[in-house]
Parts: C-alpha cells; sequence; structure tokens
C-alpha cells in the first residue's frame, strides 16, 4: 500500500518534473546550452504566481500572467546574455548559466525571504479514493495539466509551422539560415517557451510541497536524469521527469527511512539527509559508464 | 538623360557586385575588389582552384559571412535594387536568393518530405504545387519521401537541397560544388535537373566548380577566380582547359 502511494505521488510529481525538464531539452537542442538556470525559472515562476495571487487575480490569470512573464524573462535571458556569448567556450556558457541560477535565487531570497511560504490554493479541496490510496486533488490536477501541456507542446512542435522551424534551428542552422528562417528568432522563441512550461512547472511544485526557494534544486536534480534520457531527446526528457518523480519518492519514502533504522542501530548517525539528491547523480554516472548518449539520445550532439 | 538612366536600368543584371572585398576573422583576406555580374536569365559558371574564392563570394551574395566570423570589407552587392552587405540572411533569401551550399546541407533528423515542407514555409501559398514539380524533375525523392535524410546517399541528398531550394521560387539560385563526391552518372544527373531549371523556371543560376566540361557547354558566361580576384572573365566558349590548368596553377 505505500508502494502505491509512493508511485502515484511519484508519477504526479514526475510529470510536472517532466514539463520542466522538457525546456531544458528544447533550449539544448535548439541553442546547444545546458541551461542550468531552468530551476530557477521553476522557481521565479512560481514565485510571480504566488505575487499573483496576492492580488486576488483569479487562479487561471494569476497563472497565465506569471507564464507570460516568464516567457519574456526567457527570451531576454537568452537576447541580452546568452546571445552575446555564441562564441564563447561551452564551459564559459554553463557557468554562466549556473551564475544565473545563483542570480535568481538572491533575487528570490531578497524579495520574498527564506522561509517557506504556504501557497494559496488555486485547486478545489479534497481527495479522490484511488485503489484504497487517497489522492488529494492537488496531485490529479497537477499531473492532467503537467501532462496535458507536455503533450500539446510535443504536438506543437511536430505538426505547426512554428515547431518545424524549431525542429530545422536544432537540425542545421547553416540549413535553417538557407531556407528564410530567422535561426536567432527561433531560440528566443525557444527560451520564451522553456521559460514559461518551467514557470507552470514550479507553481504546480509550489500547489504539492509549498513555496520556497528549494524549487530551484529542481534543475540540478533533473540534469543528470535528463543526460540518461539522452539531452537531445524531447520524449527522453518526459520520461526522465516521470522517472525522477517516482526515485525521488521511493528514496523519500521507503530507502531514506530503511538506512536510517539501520544507521541507528550500529552508528551514531541518524539522518541520511536528502539522499533523493543523490540518486540521480549516481544513476548519471552509471550510465555514462554504459552509453554515453543516453537511452533515447543520438550519438555526435554538438554545440553551432 | 532621364531616358538614358532608364534604358540602363531596363539592362540592370539581377546581381551586380562591385568592388567587394571579404575578410575572415577580421584579417584573412579571402575576396580583394571582385566585380561580378548575373545577368537576368543567366548561367554563370564560377571557376576556381581549391581556396580561390567561390564559396566566400557565394556567401557574401546571400549573406552568410557572418556566421562564419566573415566580413564584407568593401564594395557593394546588389541584388534586384536589394543591398546585400550586412542584410540578415534570412531576407535576403525571401528576396529571392537561394543558396545551395557545400556539403550538401539539410535537415537530416527530419525525412525527405518534412525538408521540402520547411523549405516551402518561406512561401506557403504555392507549397504544394512546387512539391509535385520538384518530384517530378528528381521522382527519386518522391520514391524517398518517408526516408530521413540523413539516410540519403551524397547524390539523392544533393538531390534533396537543390529542390529545397526550388521550393522557395528563387529568382537566382547559386550551387556550390554541386558535383564534389559523385559519380559521373550522378554528375550528370545534377547538371541535367539544373539545366532544366534555368530553362523552364527562368531562374537565374551561378554554379560553382573547380572543373566541369559540361559545365562550360551549358553555361552563357564564365568567371575564373585566383586567390580572391577574377582571373578571367569570358564567354564559356573561349576558355580552353589548358588556359585553366595555368591559372589554377599560378
Ligand atoms: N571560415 C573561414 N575562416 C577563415 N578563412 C577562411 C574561412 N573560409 C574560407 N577561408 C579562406 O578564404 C579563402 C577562400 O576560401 P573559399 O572557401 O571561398 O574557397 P573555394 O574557392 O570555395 O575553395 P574550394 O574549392 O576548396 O571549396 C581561402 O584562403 C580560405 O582559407
Ligand atoms: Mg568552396
Amino acid at each position: 500500500m505505500l508502494g502505491l502511494q509512493l508511485a502515484i505521488a511519484g508519477v504526479a510529481t514526475g510529470s510536472v518534473y517532466a514539463l520542466i525538464a522538457l525546456g531544458i531539452v528544447l533550449i539544448y537542442k535548439c541553442s546547444g546550452v545546458v541551461n542550468f538556470a531552468q530551476g530557477a525559472y521553476a522557481m521565479l515562476g512560481a514565485y510571480i504566481s504566488y505575487f499573483m495571487l496576492r492580488l486576488h487575480l483569479p487562479a487561471v490569470v494569476a497563472v497565465l500572467a506569471a507564464m507570460a512573464i516568464m516567457a519574456v524573462i526567457g527570451a531576454a535571458t537568452e537576447r541580452l546574455i546568452l546571445r552575446r556569448m555564441l562564441k564563447a567556450q561551452i564551459v564559459s556558457v554553463m557557468m554562466v548559466t549556473l551564475g544565473l541560477l545563483i542570480f535568481f535565487r538572491a533575487l528570490c531570497l531578497a524579495v520574498w525571504g527564506p522561509d517557506q511560504i504556504a501557497f494559496p490554493q488555486i485547486f478545489p479541496a479534497g481527495s479522490i479514493d484511488f485503489a484504497g490510496v487517497y489522492i488529494t486533488y492537488n496531485y490529479v490536477a497537477a499531473f492532467a495539466l503537467a501532462t496535458t501541456l507536455s503533450v500539446a507542446f510535443l504536438c506543437f512542435y511536430q505538426f505547426t509551422a512554428i515547431g518545424l522551424m524549431q525542429r530545422c534551428t536544432a537540425d542545421n542552422t547553416r540549413a535553417a539560415l538557407a531556407i528564410g528562417i530567422h535561426v536567432s528568432n527561433q531560440i528566443s522563441i525557444a527560451w520564451a517557451a522553456s521559460a514559461a512550461l518551467a514557470g507552470l512547472g514550479g507553481a504546480l511544485l509550489a500547489t504539492l510541497g509549498g513555496l520556497s526557494l528549494t524549487i530551484s534544486d529542481i534543475g540540478l536534480v533533473a540534469f543528470p536524469v535528463i543526460v540518461v534520457g539522452g539531452l537531445d531527446s524531447l520524449v527522453g526528457a518526459l520520461i526522465a521527469g516521470f522517472l525522477l518523480g517516482v526515485l525521488e519518492a521511493f528514496t523519500e519514502g521507503m530507502l531514506t527511512p530503511a538506512l536510517e533504522t539501520v544507521l541507528r542501530k550500529f552508528t551514531s548517525i541518524d539522518s541520511v539527509g536528502a539522499l533523493q539528491q543523490v540518486i540521480p547523480y549516481a544513476l548519471l554516472v552509471l550510465m555514462l559508464l554504459l552509453r554515453p548518449q543516453g537511452i533515447f539520445g543520438r550519438r555526435g550532439v554538438e554545440r553551432v | 538623360m532621364r531616358a538614358e538612366a532608364q534604358a540602363g536600368a531596363a539592362a540592370a543584371p539581377l546581381l551586380a557586385a562591385r568592388g567587394v572585398s571579404v575578410h575572415y576573422e577580421g584579417a584573412i583576406s579571402a575576396l580583394e575588389h571582385i566585380d561580378f555580374d548575373v545577368p537576368q536569365g543567366a548561367l554563370v559558371a564560377l571557376l576556381g582552384a581549391n581556396g580561390a574564392g567561390k564559396t566566400t563570394l557565394m556567401k557574401a551574395i546571400a549573406g552568410m559571412l557572418p556566421f562564419e566570423r566573415g566580413e564584407v570589407t568593401a564594395g557593394e552587392i546588389d541584388f534586384d535594387g536589394f543591398s546585400c552587405v550586412r542584410a540578415h540572411p534570412a531576407k535576403i533569401t525571401r528576396r529571392g536568393v537561394a543558396l545551395v551550399q557545400d556539403g550538401r546541407q539539410c535537415f537530416r533528423s527530419m525525412t525527405v518530405e518534412e525538408n521540402l515542407r520547411a523549405a516551402a514555409l518561406l512561401k506557403p501559398a504555392r507549397a504544394r504545387e512546387m512539391t509535385d514539380l520538384v518530384y517530378d524533375y528528381f521522382p527519386m525523392l518522391r520514391e524517398m519521401h518517408a526516408r530521413a535524410a540523413g539516410f540519403l546517399s551524397g547524390g539523392q541528398a544533393q538531390m534533396l537541397v537543390i529542390a529545397m531550394a526550388l521550393m522557395g521560387q528563387p529568382k537566382l539560385l547559386l550551387l556550390d560544388e554541386p558535383s564534389l563526391g559523385l559519380s559521373p552518372v550522378m554528375v550528370q544527373a545534377v547538371f541535367d535537373a539544373v539545366e532544366r531549371v534555368h530553362r523552364d523556371l527562368g531562374a537565374s543560376v551561378v554554379i560553382a566548380e573547380q572543373t566541369v566540361p559540361r559545365l562550360l557547354t551549358i553555361a552563357t558566361d564564365a568567371y575564373v577566380l585566383s586567390r580572391g580576384t577574377v582571373a578571367i572573365h569570358a564567354a564559356p566558349s573561349q576558355i580552353t582547359e589548358d588556359e585553366l590548368q595555368r591559372v589554377y596553377l599560378s
């Protein structure tokens, strides 16, 4: 029963992680940048949603407004910072996105303080009974919303004209330019979409676990799992998100308590801390040894 | 005075490059004061040995140099009344210049059909008609329409990139070494297709090659570049193999 409970919670959280991870892959495919600031976008989206909700806007309006603001922030990051680094070393670019993560965290810390904030209830209170396990509407709604949006985005990417231009840009910049695609605009669109999706993801995480700076950790935790899925595969990112959610739930709900019981019995250590953040990296090391291009990735992805 | 200006305008070439110099990385000189014209409806052969500057000239026209750390440092390139110097390549493409780059630049992860659809985004109104047309030109592409472009052979990929260039209905088609690495039969097929495009679609064409006797029989005008300058500009019939050898070896 605990297993089922954890699986359900893991899948629900994982669907939100998947939404956020989608953005990391989208940006990587289009511009070759590994964006460590994706978690910061999620966190910022959550805080901005909170701010909007406090203005007593309807929940839909508040969250949509937050997504729009995040889209602007995403596009601005690309235009003002990353566009100037087109010819920079890949390591410098990574350092810059890490720097952005730290900057946005500090910004939220300065404005909203370090304490966890109770996020306003945006979904109806209550729960449904699923095979003897109670699932709150929060989880049901987060799962439904995140999954619908992820699928909608994949369809957008696959079947619309802008999606086609996105895929062209991701595949071959030189060829995209030659058929008249304004490549730099496509890269801005990718960053905007990615930040907006992450912003919604952050708001959903806040409805599940409260609002705090730790939402931004998801970027760092998700990264190894995405590499496992294959950095250039959108479907890989979705699966990676779900995998991360389930892994985290089971680590937190089963592995950590079991380990702590053992440790308490035989040693003076009585807590193993944030084990759920360690597991993804252990998985990454294992994966890189076995299949460097990831499960769904193609070999030989390089930056253009 | 006015009549004279109008007469001059009527005879103006589709593309006129005047005194064009190009430098890479702010230092390496690749073209020096090139004059290069493409009259309306012409098929121009652009010859030259390795490193002569053929690719550079085509990239300068198509506005692709900034993406290679190159820059037009002097001169003017006028295409149909539009200045190509410092214009974005997407804008130049929209004006009607299609560049078929060296290296068969297509979207390898996408199918042949998707590649063509992407190339038609520029002029979606006639996409259907143009797709039928390029399938008619290159029947092999219709057979392979569902195959990922990355799995095409060199010759097939060359057909695809030419077809993609045609989807935008260009006024000026620039082909950079289309026969490179192809079997003689494939080279033949590519040139047949280009000749047909030139004749039926009324597009002006520039083909860069090192040496292809066939090219000189279909071209209406020829330039031979050597170390970034125009060594010869003459009618194709006047250019002999010996003369080419001499320029290439100089
Ligand atoms: N990206 C670049 N950076 C620096 N120099 C370059 C670059 N591309 C070309 N060059 C230089 O510019 C000159 C002209 O090169 P270009 O590629 O235009 O020659 P080409 O006639 O197309 O030769 P090929 O037949 O080998 O393709 C050469 O000296 C080359 O070294
Ligand atoms: Mg060349």
